[in-house]
């Protein structure tokens, strides 16, 4: 068998490994932005996977990059935990 | 070439100056610290220009470091014993993200019980981690390997740790040549491999499936196997410019008749010498071999300048708990099929313990005499 011809520095885009496994999520829960105005923008800071940005035009989550560890809703106010799979009855 | 009168660290501090290096990161420790002192003053004074993170854990010291590499910054740490510990998740990533990261190690014991003395534990944890490492056995090691760590780490792109002793080497003053900056410059020109691009930005260390990940730890291995015909060449290439007198992989000491040979590596080896002269003295056919690189393990070497012996005596300042000493299992291993001599493991000077040539004596009388052959011995309780 031949040894893969692969990058010397393992790599890959932003994401990658959502876009790979765009069938599945990791996410239990997605943030959802309900008022954009009243994000702090301290969420920026500590959101694990700098996956949240805050700007004048607002806050804005990108979702190939959220978690979904809840930590941005749980700081600020203006966002929402929804459940990200809303499938068969009873769960959730 | 001038010559001075340094501790290990400075030694360290001083290799690293020569070497240009563009990004420090590091968080205090004892006994690695004056290393760091060392190389601050240097960027204090406009001596060294160079981009100094301080940073709040030892874990995020090696990060910061592997973050200069990965944008292609020459990049150093100082660290020992808890430290490395600490910083082992990411010693891992810098070897799998294939990143030419210096690193020195003023080994000291590992709690528990605590301890601030010296001994290769903490090197011998981070054995499987893909470093290379290299091991000094007096403050002239420290330099010359620091320089060459450099050097090699780039061709490879392959971390290096370099090891030398806390208190024994880190704050012990010896006399060490100093190469000059211009022919350090031409011997380690700065070939920049950033994998990090400001304008096309990319993930590192992205999630490796099945069908890949063993690929890429067979390339990482081959270049460690590399590494054992690169560092006799960089050492030989080293001596050359230099007029150094430094080893690649290992170095024989009387071994051209010996019938015993001591094998050892770091500070103990500077002893061992001393009981091979008094032993040659009484007409005893006993030699030493230095391992200045343990890993990769230089199995070949090791085969080759042991293969007539009778007795094989070696020296361990560690021990890997219910196994023995590392470097007597890998010796073990290496001769498997080899022959019938005796090869017995001594552990001794662990957490600062005696291992001066009475104790070293101790050990080699113990494999010409033991019933127990092949076998590890402590020393010294
Ligand atoms: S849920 Fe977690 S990962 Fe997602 S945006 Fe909020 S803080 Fe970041």
């Amino acid at each position: 068998m031949a040894v893969k011809n692969l990058p010397i520095v393992p790599s890959g885009d932003p994401g990658a490994l959502v876009e790979a496994a765009n069938y599945a999520t990791w996410r239990i829960f997605r943030p959802v932005i309900t008022e954009s105005a009243k994000v702090n923008p301290i969420v920026t800071l500590y959101c694990p996977d700098g996956a949240i940005t805050v700007d004048e035009s607002g806050a804005e989550v990108n979702y190939k990059l959220c978690k979904g560890c809840g930590i941005c809703a749980k700081e600020s106010e203006g966002i929402q935990m929804v459940p990200e799979y809303t499938g068969p009855k009873g769960v959730f | 070439m001038n010559k001075v009168l340094i501790t290990g660290s400075e030694a360290a501090a001083l290799g690293a100056k020569l070497a240009k290096i563009e990004v420090l990161g590091y968080y205090p420790i004892t006994p690695a610290f004056p290393a760091m002192e060392r190389l601050s003053k240097y960027i204090e004074d406009g001596e060294l220009n160079c981009k100094f993170i301080r940073v709040e854990s030892d874990h995020s010291a090696l990060a910061s470091v592997l973050g200069g590499s990965l944008a292609g910054a020459r990049s150093y740490t100082v660290t020992n014993s808890q430290g490395l510990l600490l910083m082992t998740e990411v010693v891992y990533h810098a070897a799998g993200l294939r990143q030419p990261i210096v690193m020195g190690v003023a080994n000291r014991a590992l709690s528990a019980p605590h301890s601030r003395f010296p001994e290769h534990g903490d090197a011998v944890s981070q054995g499987a981690t893909g470093w290379i490492q290299l091991f000094s056995e007096n403050n002239q090691d420290v330099l010359d390997n620091t320089i060459q760590a450099f050097r090699v780490a780039e061709e490879l792109r392959t971390p290096v740790m370099v090891n030398y002793e806390g208190y024994l080497q880190s704050h012990t003053l010896e006399e060490v040549f100093v190469p000059d900056q211009g022919k350090v410059d031409a011997f380690l020109p700065l070939k920049r491999m950033p994998a990090l691009d400001v304008t096309n930005p990319r993930g590192v260390n992205t999630v490796a499936g099945p069908d890949v990940y063993t690929d890429y730890k067979y390339i990482q291995n081959a270049a460690m196997e590399q590494a054992l015909e690169l560092i006799p060449k960089v050492a030989a290439d080293y001596n050359r410019e230099f007029g150094a007198n430094s080893c690649g992989l290992i170095e024989g000491y009387m071994m051209d008749d010996a019938e015993h040979a001591i094998v050892a590596m770091g500070s103990i080896v500077g002893t061992a010498r001393l009981l091979v002269d008094e032993l040659r003295k009484q007409g005893k056919k006993i030699g030493l071999v230095k391992v200045k690189t343990w890993r990769p393990f230089p199995a070949q070497a090791v085969n080759q300048i042991l293969k007539n012996v009778k007795y094989v005596t070696v020296l361990d300042k560690n021990i890997v708990f219910g196994v023995g000493g590392a470097l007597a299992t890998d010796i073990k291993a290496n001769l498997y099929g080899q022959g019938s001599m005796v090869i017995n493991g001594a552990i001794l000077g662990l957490g600062g313990g005696k291992c001066g040539v009475k104790e070293i004596k101790e050990a080699v009388d113990h494999t010409e005499s033991s019933e127990n052959k092949n076998r590890s011995e402590w020393i010294g309780l």
